[in-house]
């Protein structure tokens, strides 16, 4: 009895406890779709139309129209998939090394992987922009997947390498008794098998590289080429009290993709992160 | 420290006979080799090496110079924004680790109870976490502003307590932006130290029962201690990424009002996009690269021995 009282209580405290915590991580994005669906007038009366008196989607077809958000969108797909696809494909085979094969150095090599990560994208950026700029490839999306790619590679080594880990060696010796060469055997028995942790490797490289501001921010310099995020930034820069409720709906627009994919595959990231994080 | 969560690794050393062909790597590995030296390496071998120039970003002959090293470094700047660093750095470090604590232990709490909606707390947390820094920013401006429109002060104004200057006021705008950077990264720590959380042997906590422990006792004694390493880890990660980014400040408050919340990260990016000092941003860029591993170094000299596989 005196148990589970005292459990009564505890869970009570509990919700307690919860429940600001989770109204905290809400309410900024009730804010946002509030500000979002109202008339201007109805956005200068502040918290007292949390909910609009007269809710309205004009803003969302004026900045997807007018506002050239649509394009925004289409290049932040497109570089994002693009650059999650290539630190994949790139990143699988030495991944694959890692887990199945024993060579010199190995260790340290995987530590050094880890310690890329750790440097600002400023430090390489900086020499980078002028590499970039001899090269031809500022203002191009090529250029900037490029770099998308590198900024994933290390993360997504280690995270495959976790996945190949848990793929069984028996089935792998059995497909070399049957006269497989060691790429065909990572390509077609290794790979399949760990494709639930090659999904989560590239959705979590999709969601990092959608909010990627700086790279296509130094990159990128004309507006036609830019991904959701810089645009954001931009409009945000251009527009004034008076065009907040439009502002809100661009930015309703940029974390509605990722929210959904998020919703969406949350067991697969969640398991990315703790999988490749707790490595650390 | 996963290894009681992954006693069923493959990872064992080739099998011998009918196993597959003695190991080659190098070809496996090139792709991963050629990214991380094109766009690692020589990169920061090039910033050093700019730092030893008079490089601008606007032409391309440069001549070896002390100057750049000499002026950023004794630029009155430099203090105010190292101070910057440091508060926004501890800040948001401590917030996002205490709160992500917090939640993961409520969180784990209320599935051993079988409570509802704690999945939905963890996916609240998380959803903040997969939204693009810029668009915090944003938001957070649309919640701290002083015009008519914003949250907090048009909820205080509707209960009768006079605004609150969030992002104009010095003081209180450095405070704003630490708030919007845990609100986004508290997930990171809660998941990690959730992870870690759920792989702590049930036969302590059961220990614990017998002896009577209070529940102040049982994370004092045994959670905290068992978390040790995955904390340390979380706090090494999130004091470089904190370090390193600076999209939240820069669409919050502009790096201002003055230079109130001008961290090291956007400093340099200024020096060398809006001055087009690129000598002077290299400088910068190192300087906050050799603090972000003088930090990691530091709290790596905290890890249990043997917390790496």
């Amino acid at each position: 009895m005196i148990q589970s009282r005292r459990s009564r209580i505890g869970n009570a405290l509990t919700y307690a406890a919860v429940i600001p915590l989770a109204a905290f991580f809400l309410i900024p994005v009730i804010w946002l779709v509030s500000l979002s669906v109202r008339t201007p007038q109805e956005v200068f009366l502040g918290a007292s139309r949390l909910i609009p008196e007269a809710p309205t989607l004009a803003n969302f077809g004026q900045v997807l129209t007018d506002g050239g958000f649509r394009l925004y969108l289409w290049n932040s797909v497109k570089l994002a998939f693009l650059g999650a696809a290539g630190a994949v494909a790139f990143a699988a085979p030495a991944s694959y090394a890692f887990s199945r094969m024993t060579f010199r150095g190995k260790p340290a090599l995987m530590m050094g992987i880890l310690a890329v990560q750790m440097v600002s994208g400023l430090v390489i950026l900086i020499p980078l922009y002028r590499y970039m700029d001899r090269l031809g490839l500022l203002e191009t999306h090529f250029g900037t997947t490029l770099l998308y790619i590198s900024a994933g590679i290390p993360v997504t080594v280690w995270l495959l390498k976790t996945s190949f880990d848990a793929v069984p060696m028996e089935l792998e010796e059995a497909a070399a008794i049957d006269g497989l060469g060691r790429f065909e055997t990572f390509l077609r028995i290794t790979l399949p098998l760990a494709a639930p942790g090659v999904a989560s490797a590239l959705i979590l490289n999709v969601i990092l590289n959608w909010s990627q501001f700086l790279i296509p921010f130094v990159m990128l310099s004309e507006s036609a080429k830019w991904p959701i995020s810089v645009a954001i930034f931009n409009y945000a820069g251009a527009t004034n009290a008076t065009t907040t409720q439009l502002l809100a709906a661009a930015c309703l627009v940029a974390v509605v993709p990722t929210l959904i994919v998020f919703l969406a595959l949350q067991r697969l990231i969640v398991r990315a992160l703790t999988s490749g994080a707790l490595k650390g | 420290m996963t290894a009681t969560s992954a006693p069923r690794r493959a990872a064992a050393p080739p099998a011998t006979g009918g196993g597959p062909a003695p190991a080659r790597p190098l070809p496996w590995l090139l792709p991963v080799l050629f990214f991380i030296g094109l766009f690692y390496l020589w990169p920061i071998i090039d910033a050093l090496r700019l730092a030893f120039t008079d490089a601008s970003l606007l032409d391309r002959e440069a001549n070896f110079s002390l100057d750049a090293i000499g002026a950023m470094l004794g630029s009155a700047a430099l203090g105010t924004v190292l101070r910057n660093t440091a508060v926004f750095t501890l800040g948001s470090v401590f917030g996002q680790l205490l709160l992500g604590l917090a939640i993961a232990l409520l969180v784990v709490r209320g599935e051993r109870n079988n409570l509802r909606g704690m999945l939905v707390l963890r996916t609240l947390v998380l959803a903040a976490w997969v939204i693009p820094g810029i668009a915090n920013g944003v938001i957070w401006q649309m919640l701290f502003s002083e015009a008519p429109f914003g949250a907090i002060n048009s909820t205080l104004r509707l209960v009768g307590i006079p605004p609150v200057a969030w992002l104009s006021n010095p003081d209180n705008a450095m405070m704003s932006a630490i708030i919007a950077t845990v609100w986004q990264g508290t997930a990171y720590s809660m998941i990690l130290l959730y992870a870690a959380l759920r792989s702590i042997d049930d036969t302590l906590y059961e220990a614990a029962a017998v002896d009577a422990a209070t529940p102040w006792e049982r994370l004092w004694f045994i959670t905290l201690p068992e978390l040790r390493g995955a904390l340390l880890v979380n706090a090494i990660l999130i004091v470089i990424m904190t370090l390193n980014t600076f999209d939240v400040i820069i669409s919050l408050t502009g790096g201002g009002p003055g230079r109130a919340t001008e961290v090291l990260a956007l400093y340099a990016y200024n020096t060398v996009f809006y001055n087009f000092d690129l000598a002077g941003g290299s400088v910068l860029s190192i300087l906050l690269m050799a603090i972000s591993l003088t930090l990691a170094a530091i709290v790596a000299m905290f890890l249990p021995r043997s917390g790496r596989p």
